[in-house]
């Protein structure tokens, strides 16, 4: 029952901002995950029968055996001629389109010729228009798509046309390529580069400097590191095209058909979660239908060869559903890979932000250093936490560079792939799109008509031109600084309100040295680390980071302008500040619990950290992330909310941050217990209590409630959660003495079933009107 | 440590520091000299330079910061990033390519009138000078046509940079020519 977005499509989901209503986009993804016509998103109301799962029907692959697109679209060998520099040798399997020369000296970053081997990521930004020649088959069919995908949202009628054409034509699978151009333009191409200096004796001026590259759309691109390894060594002996075109072959040759295809919260979960086996049925499926179409006779002959297919095929289950693992077999060597089945947008490439952090940590909190104030940057005061204020540059779109002078370009590029992981936290875009995990002065020129770059460079040159740059940080020092050259912020609307607000108020600000949380929040990180709490743990904490932020940003547009872009309010909810969150609209339905966005304990909290955050917030508000992100809550709408009322995560906040009253927290597990039925619906409820945060804990409090109504309606939640594919885990981390409660409650229930249903009802809580209509319900 | 001593030295011996690059056509023997200064008695064998090399080098009190950057005629126009704040220009010819004298003379010119090179001081090493059919040092100020320069310190020194003979003269004259400017 699950609505799946096509793979990745969280990346890009802002595919038609203009045309808004995320309905039609609904309309125009279904056929891709589901060949059955699934008209209605009508996913609330699916009946909770006693099949309450029922099995989808057919699971996806997301990279299917039959798609026309190649794992990797080129390879590239560059070297450095001793008269004329870099130079591009090969290309294959045809030349790529655009400069030449700039390829070339890409691949072959500054100083390679002090090291013998250096790795360097970069991107390129090909538009479909340049690909013309090559693969003018497959942009032409995204020509199509696209007109189809406007049409679709003029109306219900077109949509319903396209489907049909979609469905008719091969597999709906292909429709999933133009999902991931965004509304950013056509998708990246991301590039591996290896490059070898051989010292040679016999060749004039004494070394072979050469380099060789994979360019592919997809963002795990470390996975073909040993690949490259192997290849260039073979190209060194054999300088030939037939060399690319082995490797070419036996990386396009990677069978990764048999990885399922999640769904937006799937992955949520999926990520959030250290379960190894989290979604396992998922690959089971998989095998299982692949087991069915092999005993069948093989409709598919345009298939690479695939080295699963030639053997008695052997399907096993992954280890941890994290990873799926294939191979590449290169020159009849098998190579394992493992390729994450979960990408979030913005994570290119192998990184850690644990080494990104410790960098810049280590020597601030041995000598801090003082930071010129800036109030986009240095929000805590001068002496904010370096990696805070890299995060405030690139949430308010600074120009940031990483100077790793005498280090390897590949270092400089995973600081730069870290960065913007770190400042999207998986939620924000816009970052990989503008970063340059390698460059060099040769690109200077355009670099510096880039808004709000991120660019790593080996070249100290670099920290001798504020003017490049707003921000520099130097990996081998680990320090941060502001160039003398940057812009101040301006004066703005919400920056004058809150100042008004406070010195109407007087919040007592001063008592609070860390307003922002941001202090506590970073010494909470470094402990994590020193913990060894793993890099998964700590991705997690900076993505909640982000969403926080955001949260408050919302918060602040409703303050100061009345409503936000950041947030779209459910059914039934008024924006108005006498709208108290926690009252019940429809007094006939236990859903239409009011209330949404950040929780804070108190108006006083609120004002003070929005006070601390204002400024960062006002510039972030004209950058490219945050109008993507506008996008991406349209688009994302109702893949990420098949529970449209209540606002789940704003009133599990209350359950976690606030002293409720009984009724009050009765309400909200009677509204749970109402609004979380069906599968989607579990999946948006599991994304919001993920295991690091406490899991189901505070949804099993509800077990312990003064109403007896409330403590049945949460075994009721919890019975669902419980069978649910990806709620069982959750529901076994649960605590011993939850569950005891779930047992003794239900057998009570059972029991008075048995006896008589007369004895319910007639509790203590009569004039709780909720309650009661809650009962009735149930 | 040794730094903030050599620093406290600095402050009583007056040391100073000069950022100095070096730049010439391509093979003219700009990374040997560079660690020639660096490494004095070894022997040093170099490959082409992808990007550029920095080092710094001291030399009769004075802390040389000495960029080398590579001089494939496609890789010149980045040059002029590394001009501001640069003292001084070192200029390495190879004697014996007479043939590409005159495409040397025309990049030299181009840099020191850059207006950000405009006080850096000129040395120009003409190297090679143990390579048969070199020019002499008065040759290739002639085909350098740095007579013409108006308003520029500049001195031409002979070197064979394989062997180390000329260049830590070429330093002396560097050092000796600096205006003082004592560095923070």
């Amino acid at each position: 029952m699950s609505i799946s977005l096509p793979y990745r499509s969280a990346d890009d989901a802002g595919g038609l901002p203009r045309l808004s209503p995320a309905p039609s986009l609904l309309h125009h993804r279904t056929p891709s995950s589901s060949r059955t016509s699934l008209r209605q998103p009508s996913l609330a109301n699916v009946p909770a029968t006693a099949a309450l799962f029922p099995k989808p029907r057919k699971c996806k692959s997301q990279y299917p055996r039959d798609s026309s697109e190649r794992h990797v679209e080129y390879i590239l060998v560059a070297s450095f001629h001793i008269d004329r520099g870099p130079i591009m040798e090969h290309q294959y399997p045809t030349a790529i389109s655009g400069d030449e020369s700039m390829l070339a000296e890409l691949m072959l970053p500054d100083q390679t010729h002090v090291r013998s081997q250096d790795w360097t990521i970069f991107f390129l930004h090909k538009d479909t228009s340049a690909d013309a020649d090559d693969d003018a088959s497959i942009s032409s069919k995204k020509q199509k798509k696209k007109k189809g995908k406007r049409r679709a949202g003029d109306g219900a009628q077109s949509t319903e046309g396209d489907n049909r054409e979609v469905e008719d034509s091969t597999e709906a699978e292909d429709s999933s390529d133009d999902e991931e151009e965004g509304g950013e333009g056509p998708p990246l191409m991301y590039v591996l580069n290896l490059v070898n200096t051989k010292q040679d004796n016999t060749v004039k001026r004494g070394a072979v400097v050469k380099a060789m590259a994979i360019c592919t759309r997809h963002s795990f691109l470390h996975i073909y590191k040993p690949l490259l390894l192997l290849a260039l060594e073979d190209y060194f002996k054999n300088p030939y095209p037939e060399t690319l075109a082995t490797l070419y072959n036996a990386v396009n040759n990677m069978d990764l058909s048999l990885m399922p295809r999640l769904s937006l919260l799937e992955r949520q979960i999926l990520q959030a979660s250290n379960c190894k086996d989290m979604f396992i049925e998922k690959f089971e499926q998989m095998i299982h239908q692949r087991l069915l179409e092999d005993g069948a006779p093989p409709d598919d002959e345009d298939d690479p060869p695939s080295p699963k297919r030639q053997a008695p095929p052997q399907y096993a289950l992954p280890r941890d559903t994290h990873e799926f693992e294939s191979k590449v077999v290169y020159n009849e060597i098998p190579i394992p890979v493992k390729v994450p089945t979960v990408i979030w947008p913005e994570t290119v490439g192998d990184f850690s932000l644990i080494k990104l952090i410790q960098t810049f940590s280590a020597p601030h909190n041995s000598s801090p250093q003082a930071f010129p104030v800036h109030p986009h940057l240095t929000t805590s005061g001068p002496f904010t936490h370096p990696i805070i204020v890299l995060v405030n540059a690139m949430l308010t779109q600074k120009r940031v560079i990483f100077l790793g002078h005498n280090r390897p370009s590949g270092e400089v590029a995973e600081a730069v792939l870290a960065a913007c992981a770190i400042a999207s936290g998986g939620v924000l875009r816009g970052f990989t799109r503008h970063a340059f995990p390698y460059t060099d002065l040769t690109k200077i020129d355009d670099l510096l008509k880039v808004p709000g770059f991120i660019a790593g460079v080996t070249n100290p040159t670099f920290a001798n031109h504020p003017e490049w740059w707003d921000v520099l940080c130097d990996l081998p020092t680990g320090r941060m600084k502001i160039s003398s050259f940057i812009e101040p912020a301006p004066v703005t609307e919400g920056l004058l309100y809150f100042q008004q607000q406070a010195s109407l108020h007087h919040y007592p600000s001063s008592s609070n040295t860390d307003p922002s949380g941001d202090n506590v929040f970073m010494e909470e990180i470094q402990r994590s680390i020193t913990n060894r709490y793993g890099e998964n743990a700590i991705r997690a904490k900076w993505r909640a980071y982000i969403m926080k932020f955001t949260q408050l940003a919302a918060a602040f547009e409703e303050m100061v302008y009345g409503a936000s872009n950041l947030f779209i309010i459910g059914p039934n909810e008024e924006l108005s500040p006498e709208s108290p969150s926690g009252v019940q609209a429809d007094p006939l339905d236990p859903t239409t619990l009011r209330g949404h966005g950040y929780v804070w304990p108190d108006e006083g909290a609120k004002q003070r950290e929005l006070l601390a955050s204002v400024s960062r917030i006002e510039g972030w508000r004209t950058t490219r992330s945050y109008y993507s992100f506008i996008q991406d809550i349209a688009a994302m709408y109702y893949p990420a909310r098949p529970i449209l009322k209540p606002d789940l995560l704003h009133h599990h906040n209350r359950l976690r941050a606030l002293r409720l009253s009984a009724a009050d927290s009765g309400a909200i597990y009677i509204a749970f217990a109402h609004a979380v039925k069906d599968y989607a619906g579990i999946c948006q409820l599991l994304t919001i209590t993920p295991e690091n945060q406490a899991g189901l804990f505070y949804i099993s409090m509800g077990l312990f409630h003064p109403y007896p109504p409330v403590r049945e309606a949460t075994v009721e939640l919890l019975e669902r959660i419980a069978a649910h594919p990806a709620g069982r885990h959750f529901w076994a981390q649960l605590n011993r003495f939850a569950k005891l409660a779930f047992f003794r409650i239900k057998r009570e229930r059972d029991a008075a079933a048995q006896s008589s249903s007369f004895g319910l009802g007639t509790g203590s809580f009569g004039p709780q009107s909720l309650v009661a209509v809650a009962m009735g319900d149930a | 440590m040794g730094g903030s001593v050599s620093k406290i030295m600095g402050k009583i011996f007056g040391t100073k520091e000069m950022r100095i690059l070096m730049l010439g056509l391509d093979a003219a023997g700009k990374t040997t000299i560079l660690y020639k200064l660096k490494l004095t008695n070894q022997d040093v064998t170099t490959i082409p330079t992808v990007g550029f090399n920095v080092e710094s080098v001291t030399y009769k009190n004075v802390k040389f910061n000495v960029w080398d950057v590579g001089g494939q005629d496609k890789i010149r126009p980045l040059w002029r990033h590394y001009y501001s704040g640069t003292q001084g220009l070192i200029f390495v010819v190879d004697s014996s390519d007479t043939n590409r004298m005159e495409e040397a003379r025309s990049e030299l010119h181009k840099i020191i009138n850059d207006r950000e090179m405009k006080d850096a001081l000129l040395l120009v090493f003409a190297n090679k000078q143990d390579v048969p059919g070199h020019m002499s040092p008065e040759d290739v100020t002639q085909a350098l046509q740095l007579t013409k320069l108006k308003d520029k310190l500049w001195y031409v020194a002979p070197s064979v940079a394989t062997e180390g003979t000329g260049i830590f003269e070429g330093l002396a004259w560097l050092s000796n020519n600096v205006k003082t400017q004592p560095q923070k």
